[in-house]
């Protein structure tokens, strides 16, 4: 699910881009496999390794905060997960 | 063991998800930290969803050994093999083997996070504008739905959904900084 060019506005350079990637890749949504298996988020394949390590960062800050703000002390992660559980 | 991790566990035995809530929001952190160093090599956050799925599919059968955080233990050694299948599977040649080979029980220290973090942050998410502050919310309070669909609910083009969720990420550490409190991680 990589961002669709915004028409209003200038292609984004590459490092706006890799910004973008890096974005969607802190979110707690992933797809599921074929085999029921949770995948990789699509936006991850288009970071090289520092953007990965980046997203790894980022990511782990943005759950903190929102395990601070969630009254379970849940990030989007546990939420997600839970979700998960309790819909089966 | 801890009697309040016996009662926990056999809780979560009996499928009470408000006790594997519990769990997960302190084993959560401790699993992702355990994951960094295959941060170059797989999607962290995939492996820890599914690890933790795992734990919950297992725990029914699940003999602990007696010793303390038997379960968390359980999961950082179910998230290290899934992370070590899938860096093998996308032939990730950055991996060290000696990290590969490194203890499955190293555990990751109990996190503790800054005791002002809670009330701080409630505040510094007031102050954010209103687009970020949505978009943010949006994430939160629906985690398991497409950034795509999240953006349309919101009446966002996608583009800029994900610069409202940068501002609003960007804007929370921030303002967090300004109250003195800084979110070191380690990769």
């Amino acid at each position: 699910m990589s961002p669709p060019p915004n028409a209003s506005s200038p292609m984004p350079s590459d490092d706006q881009w890799a910004d973008l990637l890096v974005e969607q890749v802190t979110s707690a949504w992933r797809p599921r496999g074929m085999d029921g298996y949770i995948e990789p988020h699509p936006a991850w394949h288009d970071l090289n390794e520092a953007e990965r390590t980046e997203a790894y960062r980022e990511t782990t800050r943005l759950r903190l905060m929102e395990a601070a703000l969630d009254p379970r002390g849940l990030s989007a992660t546990g939420r997600a997960v839970l979700e998960r559980v309790t819909r089966r | 063991m801890p009697i309040d991790e016996i009662q926990q566990l056999e809780a979560i035995v009996r499928g009470e998800s408000g006790a594997f809530a519990s769990w997960l929001a302190g084993a959560e952190p401790r699993i992702r930290r355990s994951l960094a160093r295959f941060a170059r090599a797989v999607d962290t956050e995939a492996v820890l969803q599914e690890s933790l799925l795992r734990v919950w599919q297992v725990a029914p059968r699940f003999k602990p050994d007696g010793q303390p955080e038997a379960l968390l233990r359980m999961g950082v050694r179910i998230a290290r093999n899934l992370a070590i299948s899938g860096a093998r599977r996308r032939r990730a040649q950055q991996l060290d083997l000696d990290l590969l080979g490194e203890g499955a029980e190293a555990m990751p220290p109990m996190d503790e996070p800054d005791p002002r973090l809670r009330g701080t942050i409630e505040q510094c998410r007031e102050k954010l504008p209103r687009n970020p502050q949505r978009s943010l919310a949006a994430r939160l309070e629906r985690p398991g739905i497409r950034d795509d669909v999240l953006a349309q609910s919101l009446g966002m083009n996608l583009n800029t959904f994900f610069q409202n969720i940068r501002r609003a990420r960007l804007g929370l550490l921030d303002c967090l900084k300004r109250h003195g409190i800084e979110l070191e991680i380690r990769a």
